[in-house]
């Protein structure tokens, strides 16, 4: 089976430019640590509730971890494209759609490490303290299946479309609303969206103490299929997208 | 025109039958890129695909490795049927595209190789021999830890080479390995071209615009316009078909040479400052001599011979021309 090699492959990769470019990565982590700085020393300044602070972390946190999975995915591609190096992962015994995810999961464990450290640092400076259940991965793992999803399909349409950044930039900013939705309204809508449902839960859990068994069946449907729905859309646009972008003559072009 | 080859079979590599490409455009007439071409290539054996920008040499490859799906056609590696088996196919192929790119710029000379090497599923422990060996041949063994973006552009071409031999396949695809090469690197680079089938046994299609290097590289050479094989044949062939061995003879004195036209297919007499020029096509080196003794025993005393052999540019121009002729 060659496939764990091709694996191994990616994810080290993924480290390698990683640590090659850490400065870069730090200055740009430094840059969103001011932006939470304001928002929550603003929120604080208005009086806000403990729950609000609270909330404001476990949300920025997220929000954090859902930008940069779904960059990691819709980016990632258009890097890869510009750089000329999309169409060597095409000639591989494996799939670009496998590679891909092999890349996700590397960038997973950077991401949830950063999100970690980030984490204990706010709360350390703003010292609001939040309950650190391991069973938070699992939600989180689940929540960000959605984030792949649309990183899956806005993947797809950069390699048809190209030029798709302002679309990203877009999305960017609607994962903020998606993130709050759960605390200004309880309309149903929110078991459909990408991530509102899956915040809501780590909120709980994070804020409120819970842990994974004081959650219902119900709730876990809702997560999971939500999550599996976005990430089987996104892989099926994918596939449409990838499948028109070779008829075309598109794939590498950038 | 290439020496020393290793003897191949006459297994094909690739079979291409009835290709055809038509790329659909937004509110556009459609692209016919590739117009029902069919062609093999054996094992070992070095072709090269020739014709201007646009003439469909670029989509072939890539309709060949799976990253342009044919309209039509059947595309055959290693007897395996490329269109609808894609993934099984491309593992037996390697491709280096469009010069320098291909490579992670970021990744120093090793740690591509390393990852082209396990991509493709290949152990490092299998692979550090031919990595070593390949690092030696390309001259890279300096550069080994240095980011590949740091390398001058033909270092960056014949990294990016390694990272498709690495992948340990047989057949080749390479389109425009000497674009954008200084005349020193990419004589470096047919060398390393050259040397792949007669020291390693691949077999390499390769693509260019430039008629030095497939004259150079390729034992055939199938000439391309508008989505169409114009020609497809050894480039010695092609060079017979189109050069009929033009000389100049420079002879001394303004002389007077009757029936010699008739006799030999001279196209052009000039006679000035003392001096006669004729200019003769001749079918082969018979002729020649028959020639030469001919003026002999006419006291006439030759000063010089120039050949005027055609190289692959003038022959392709003249297919070229010929085909635009006829439409």
């Amino acid at each position: 089976m060659k496939e764990h090699l091709i694996f191994y492959s990616v994810v080290k990769k993924y480290f390698i430019e990683l640590k090659r470019y850490f400065l870069n990565t730090l200055m740009t982590m430094g840059g969103i640590f001011i932006l939470f700085m304001l928002v929550f020393f603003g929120l604080k300044s208005f009086e806000a509730g403990t729950d609000t602070l609270q909330g404001t972390i476990v949300g920025f946190a997220m929000w954090i971890f859902a930008v940069m999975a779904y960059s990691e995915m819709s980016w990632g591609l258009l890097r890869e494209a510009r750089d000329g190096t999309l169409e060597q992962l095409y000639l591989t015994p494996s799939t670009f759609r496998r590679i891909s995810a092999y890349r996700v999961f590397g960038s997973f464990i950077f991401q949830f490490v950063l999100f970690l450290t980030f984490l204990s640092i706010m709360m350390v400076v703003t010292g609001q303290y939040l309950s650190l259940n391991p069973g938070v991965i699992i939600l989180i793992v689940l929540t960000l299946m959605s984030i792949y999803g649309i990183g899956y399909i806005m993947g797809g349409l950069s390699l048809v479309l190209k030029k798709v950044q302002a679309g990203n930039q877009i999305l960017q900013f609607l994962f903020i609303l998606l993130l709050v939705l759960p605390t200004i309204t309880d309309h149903k809508i929110i078991y459909f969206v990408p991530i509102s449902w899956g915040n809501n839960m780590i909120n709980r859990m994070m804020i409120d103490g819970l842990s994974l068994l004081d959650f219902t069946m119900i709730d876990y449907t809702i997560l999971i299929v939500n999550s599996f729905a976005y990430l089987f859309v996104g892989l099926f646009i994918f596939s449409l997208m990838e499948k028109s972008a070779k008829k075309r003559g598109l794939l590498g072009h950038y | 025109m290439t020496q020393g080859r290793t003897k191949r079979s006459t297994e094909k590599s690739l079979t291409v039958n009835g290709l055809e490409k038509t790329y659909p455009q937004w509110r556009k007439k459609s692209t016919r890129a590739v117009d029902g071409i069919s062609f093999s290539v054996d094992e070992g054996e070095i072709v090269g695909f020739l014709g201007p920008n646009g003439a469909g040499k670029t989509t072939t490859i890539k309709c060949i490795c799976g990253l342009v799906e044919p309209t039509k056609g059947e595309i055959n590696i290693f007897g395996i049927d490329a269109v609808n088996d894609t993934r099984k196919a491309v593992s037996n192929t390697s491709a280096v595209l469009e010069g320098n790119r291909n490579i992670y710029w970021r990744l120093t000379t090793r740690e591509n190789l390393e990852f082209f090497a396990r991509l493709h599923g290949r152990r490092l422990k299998e692979a550090e021999h031919e990595i070593k060996s390949l690092l030696k041949r390309f001259d890279l063994q300096e550069k080994e830890d240095v980011p590949a973006r740091k390398l001058s552009r033909g270092m960056q071409q014949k990294l990016a080479l390694s990272c498709a031999l690495i992948r340990g396949t047989d057949f080749l695809l390479l389109d425009e390995p000497t674009l954008g090469l200084d005349v020193k690197t990419s004589k470096e680079m047919r060398e390393f071209v050259k040397r792949l089938t007669s020291d390693m046994g691949k077999t390499i299609l390769l693509s260019s615009h430039d008629m030095n290097v497939v004259e150079d590289v390729c034992e055939r050479v199938i000439i391309m316009n508008e989505g169409k094989i114009l020609a497809n044949d050894s480039v010695n062939n092609l060079k017979d078909v189109f050069n009929v061995h033009l000389y100049d003879f420079i002879l001394k004195g303004e002389q007077r040479l009757p029936r010699l036209k008739e006799k030999y297919d001279v196209t052009d007499i000039q006679r000035k400052d003392g001096k006669t020029k004729l200019r003769a096509s001749l079918k082969d080196s018979d002729s020649f001599y028959d020639l030469i003794n001919h003026l002999q025993k006419k006291d006439v005393k030759l000063e010089e011979v120039n050949n005027l052999d055609k190289n692959m540019e003038e022959i392709f121009m003249e297919v070229i021309e010929k085909e635009e002729a006829v439409r």
